[in-house]
């Protein structure tokens, strides 16, 4: 979004930050904890080369994501627009973002 | 997670809506995937988020022993499969008669719950069902067949171990399992085939969805002429697989059929870019297998 003022980028980060460890905490539950334990999870990371989310998983953690988050973030209308291939190429950090979007979006403005 | 106990068989559901939720009078559409190396998630990505965004009631769910439904050493005949079906509405709430859409076994699924409970049934849509009026146990059995070879093969195990890694080697891990520790295999041989004079008398419309180059294509004429009120497309340079291929075109299918089928029919134009054809070893797989050969049972055991 442009013309963001500073205070406003600096309270963005903040909440990216915030939902990053979320998405995380989510995954690593969906993973397992065995697997998981070592693993980083950053913006950068990707379902499918670095994490090898099965599709299966994929659908699990858009389960939990949509139960932590509800009717504010349309996890459904999200994944309606890709396949499951752009859907398991997605980077964890553009997940964040949809999710910081909708968060941050006036509740009475419409969905693009 | 989303689990329901349905007909005493926990089940993993995935129920979709369009944001704000789904109106009151939304098609409800339960969506039914294929067996042993497939799961809900290839309906959920496929067509169920974009049919819940364009506004149907979705309902995707883990047939038993798939995905994360549970593995029962028993009850995988077809019409165990059925009453899981009932047990899982009836658990849901759903009175209203839903569309059922089915690919491969699930499409075979679909059928027969249509001509068993038509009253609960509103449409089906069958996308590449193996059908057949005589021998459809063994036909089931030689799918299952078909990916016994696929894992069985050593360059090919090998390949999925080394190669595709994790993803790859749990699915096929995860079908070695379901084969060998249950009786899946049995149960899919004693499908019983379908009833010429039930099938005349089907009360439901049906959409019949084949790849033209697909290793069943030969039984998709015979459905249509038994099925009273059938549409049949079928996809020119698709295989069995058209739920992965024309993933675009079956959405925009799926689209007018559930919610504006009083509009012109979409009209499909192939992709000139690729062919998809079926591969060789899925040709020339010889009908029926004998499922309890010893080397077949060795290869499931290692």
């Amino acid at each position: 979004m442009s013309g963001t003022s500073g205070v406003a980028q600096a309270d963005r980060t903040s909440i990216e930050a915030q939902v990053l460890g979320e998405v995380a905490e989510d995954l690593r539950e969906v993973i397992g904890e065995e697997y998981s334990l070592d693993l980083e999870i950053t913006a950068e990371t990707t379902f499918s080369q670095d994490l090898e989310l099965e599709s299966i998983e994929f659908v699990a953690l858009a389960d939990r994501l949509r139960e932590r988050y509800g009717d504010p973030v349309d996890f459904v209308g999200f994944l309606a627009k890709m396949d499951v291939d752009q859907v398991i190429n997605m980077h964890v950090g553009e997940v964040v973002q949809f999710i910081v979007d909708s968060l941050r979006a006036p509740a009475s403005a419409g969905s693009a | 997670m989303t689990e329901v106990i349905a007909n005493d068989v926990r089940l993993h559901v995935q129920r979709l809506t369009p944001k704000g939720g789904a109106a009151t009078d939304a098609p409800v559409v339960v969506m039914v995937h294929g067996m042993v190396m497939d799961n809900m998630s290839s309906f959920y990505f496929a067509l169920g988020t974009w049919l819940a965004d364009a506004g149907c009631d979705v309902i995707c769910y883990d047939l038993r022993g798939h995905g994360r439904s549970e593995r029962t050493a028993a009850g995988y005949q077809l019409a165990d499969s059925l009453a899981d079906l009932t047990g899982l509405l009836d658990v849901l709430g759903v009175d209203r008669p839903v569309h059922v859409v089915g690919n491969s076994y699930g499409a075979t699924m679909a059928l027969a719950y249509g001509l068993e409970s038509s009253d609960r049934v509103a449409s089906l849509t069958l996308i590449e069902p193996p059908f057949l009026i005589e021998g459809l146990g063994e036909e089931m059995a030689r799918s299952l067949s078909e990916i016994l070879v696929a894992m069985s093969d050593e360059e090919v195990a090998g390949w999925i171990e080394d190669g595709a890694g994790r993803v790859a080697g749990r699915a096929l891990r995860s079908a070695r399992r379901l084969i060998g520790e249950t009786t899946i295999a049995t149960d899919m041989l004693a499908t019983p085939p379908f009833s010429r004079d039930a099938l005349a008398a089907l009360p439901v419309p049906v959409l019949a969805v084949y790849g033209e180059n697909s290793d069943i294509i030969g039984q998709a004429e015979g459905l249509a002429a038994l099925v009273p009120d059938c549409t049949l497309v079928i996809l020119a340079h698709h295989t069995h697989m058209v739920l992965r291929e024309a993933t675009a075109f079956l959405r925009v299918l799926l689209g007018w059929w559930l919610l504006d089928r009083d509009a012109p029919q979409p009209e499909f134009h192939p992709p000139t870019e690729r062919r998809f054809e079926t591969p060789e070893w899925v040709t020339q797989m010889v009908p029926p297998p004998n499922l309890a050969r010893p080397e077949i049972a060795q290869k499931l055991s290692t």
